[in-house]
């Protein structure tokens, strides 16, 4: 069989190039019954909740569904085989971590008795309730959508067809290390340009961190090279007093708010602003985003068409009964679209699952979000926000900030880190 | 082909990791729900297996109660901890500190150099007197649990004593400040490490 074939096969049947599933094969052993995957592949036995998306979000939903509940299978699709966070992903642009170090299986989760698919899910069908897998389909009594952001590249002139040039690096995986590569090699002198899209986008304030880390990054490595900051926000829109201490140790920081990048050119190395036009040496555009596509096919997103809403305490879609959306494709609480909410979520949305397959009334619970951002190779800030329910809507607490960088803040991010990423995955 | 590699790929997953036995999960104990959000620092069922991260399985309910309301007040100073302090408030801080307190503590797993365990041990006869031989704590006085606890953290947390940046003005807290102040930074690492090893 040639790869060719191969991949007319998946692109026939919509399952994208994510592999078929050789490690999975590797505990199998039942090549004698298999059949082509058509029709109802897996009929299902007994209640049977299936997750769309490995994420923060969706890879914490699946683990605690079973963990609350035993008897519910859960099947996880999940077209990527290993989780690459994008929390502390900066830090490799940066080269103070590697890639490696953010790379994690998924092998925790099968412990947990989560059945792992790694394909693209190709479609919902919400009246038959079943996900569609190619040419086959799953069925389930309740589905978890945890599909992340998908970028808008029409929204910049010359970047949907530039994508191998300009780069996003916004999903932590091979671009953040394309993108690394490119600041490495890019001559002392040289400019970096960095684009960040209006909000609402994953993680606010990721591009902040991105700027610390490349002006750290360029003042260590680089010392006559510029750092130019195009911010389609007015200003920075998070943590922003803490940012601006931070960036007085980065002259080579050129900040400039409302500043909204349109187009962009790799052969004269030009990004166009509405009234400027930027030359470049390296650029890493940040896209506008949006829910990811399954949740536009599906008919999820609302009337913005990019973003889903859902009911704040059970986490399910206002646009379709018995399917859950969690996580930054969500909209309309007062919560950042950050890896920690999408973990909490994910644990507040098994619970409301197993109870109401259950016929038990789901739990009122609110999220939290813990962010730490990196401001230079030892330190770090953080913001913290917890919230409660207030007459079925999520409602703020409070919001704490750092009151200062500190490298014991860095130390807590580094807990942090190891303790969540076990709650995703362990 | 394909479809059959694809199926087969699919059947396997399906048939895999079958049959597990599960206890009770976390989310049906009692408190359980009501502590949903903690589980991201401080680990499952409050056993963190990281070094900054403390560990709260198994401390004592009375003296995790306190921590809650001192952080929500502002009077244990954490930017971290006073927002999530709020929200344990919120739901209902009694069922959160039984359930943390009835979890079995499982030892920081982060295993620190044996050099630096033995230094510990031979600086820690004057907080023997107050946390106990073992570093159990003292329930009663809510002195609480050292043992096997997460070393960065216990490191973190005497520097904060040292420089009265932690519950400044509690009074209950006067005596260790006035001790840790007498002890050099680096004998702190040590401390840590000595009773983060101990079982």
């Amino acid at each position: 069989m040639s790869v060719v074939t191969r991949r007319a096969f998946l692109r026939s049947s919509g399952l994208g190039l994510g592999g078929l599933g050789l490690g999975v094969l590797a505990g199998g052993g039942l090549a004698g019954c298999a059949t082509a995957i058509k029709g109802d592949f897996a009929p299902k036995k007994g209640p049977r909740v299936v997750v769309i998306g490995g994420g923060w979000g969706g890879a914490t939903a699946a683990k605690y569904v079973r963990l609350s509940d035993p008897n519910i299978e859960v099947v996880l699709i999940e077209p990527n085989r290993e989780f690459i966070s994008c929390p502390f992903s900066n830090l490799v642009l940066a080269g103070v971590r590697t890639i490696d170090s953010l790379t994690m299986g998924y092998d925790g989760l099968r412990k947990h008795g989560v059945r792992i698919i790694h394909e693209t899910a190709s479609a919902i069908e919400p009246d038959q309730k079943r996900v569609r897998l190619g040419e086959g389909y799953l069925q389930y009594d309740r589905l978890i959508v945890s599909p992340g952001v998908d970028f808008q590249f029409e929204q910049i002139e010359g970047l949907a067809q530039n994508q191998d040039k300009v780069l996003h690096a916004w999903k932590a995986g091979p671009q953040t290390v394309q993108l690394a590569q490119q600041l490495a090699a890019m001559p002392d002198g040289g400019v970096f340009v960095l684009s960040i899209p209006l909000a609402a986008y994953r993680c606010p304030p990721g591009p902040y961190e991105r700027t610390s880390m490349v002006a750290w990054y360029l003042k260590t490595n680089k010392p006559r090279s510029k750092l130019i900051v195009l911010d389609a926000n007015q200003n920075i829109i998070s943590k922003a007093a803490l940012f601006r201490t931070a960036w007085q140790a980065y002259p080579n920081i050129d900040y400039r708010g409302a500043s909204r990048v349109v187009g962009v050119d790799p052969g004269s190395k030009e990004v166009r602003t509405e009234f400027d036009k930027i030359r470049y040496d390296v650029v890493n555009v940040i896209p506008p985003q949006r829910a990811g596509a399954i949740a536009v096919q599906a008919d999820l997103v609302g009337g913005d068409k990019r973003w889903c809403e859902v009911n704040q305490v059970t986490y399910e879609s206002l646009k379709q009964p018995g399917i859950h959306v969690i996580g930054d494709a969500t909209i309309g609480m007062p919560v950042p679209k950050s890896g920690n909410v999408a973990n909490a979520m994910g644990k507040i949305t098994a619970a409301s699952v197993v109870n109401l397959i259950n016929g038990k009334e789901p739990p009122v619970l609110a999220p939290g979000n813990t962010c730490y951002s990196w401001v230079s190779d030892r330190e770090a800030i953080a913001v913290v926000n917890s919230y409660r329910i207030d007459n079925g809507k999520v409602v703020q607490i409070e919001q704490k900030l750092t009151p200062a960088q500190s490298p014991l803040v860095a130390q807590r991010a580094i807990g942090w880190t190891q303790s969540i990423w076990a709650d995703v995955l362990a | 082909m394909s479809a059959v590699r694809l199926a087969v790929a699919v059947a396997a997953a399906l048939v895999l990791a079958g049959g597990v036995a599960h206890a009770a999960g976390p989310l049906d104990e009692r408190g359980a729900l009501k502590s949903v959000t903690c589980s991201a620092c401080h680990g499952q069922a409050g056993n963190s297996r990281s070094s900054a991260m403390p560990i709260i399985a198994g401390q004592d309910a009375a003296y995790i109660k306190k921590q809650i309301e001192d952080y929500a007040a502002g009077k244990r100073l954490s930017p971290e901890m006073e927002p999530y302090a709020k929200q344990v408030l919120n739901l209902g801080v009694d069922d959160v500190a039984a359930y943390f307190a009835s979890r079995r503590r499982e030892p920081t797993p982060i295993q620190s150099p044996a050099d630096a365990v033995a230094r510990g041990r031979s600086a820690a006869a004057q907080c023997a007197i107050c946390h106990g031989p073992q570093g159990q704590g003292d329930a009663a006085k809510l002195i609480p649990s050292l043992a096997g606890q997460a070393p960065g953290y216990l490191r973190e947390q005497m520097l904060l004593f040292k420089q009265d940046r932690r519950s400044p003005g509690d009074p209950t807290v006067t005596a260790v400040k006035a001790l840790l102040k007498t002890i050099p930074d680096e004998t702190l690492g040590d401390l840590a490490a000595y009773y983060s090893s101990l079982r």
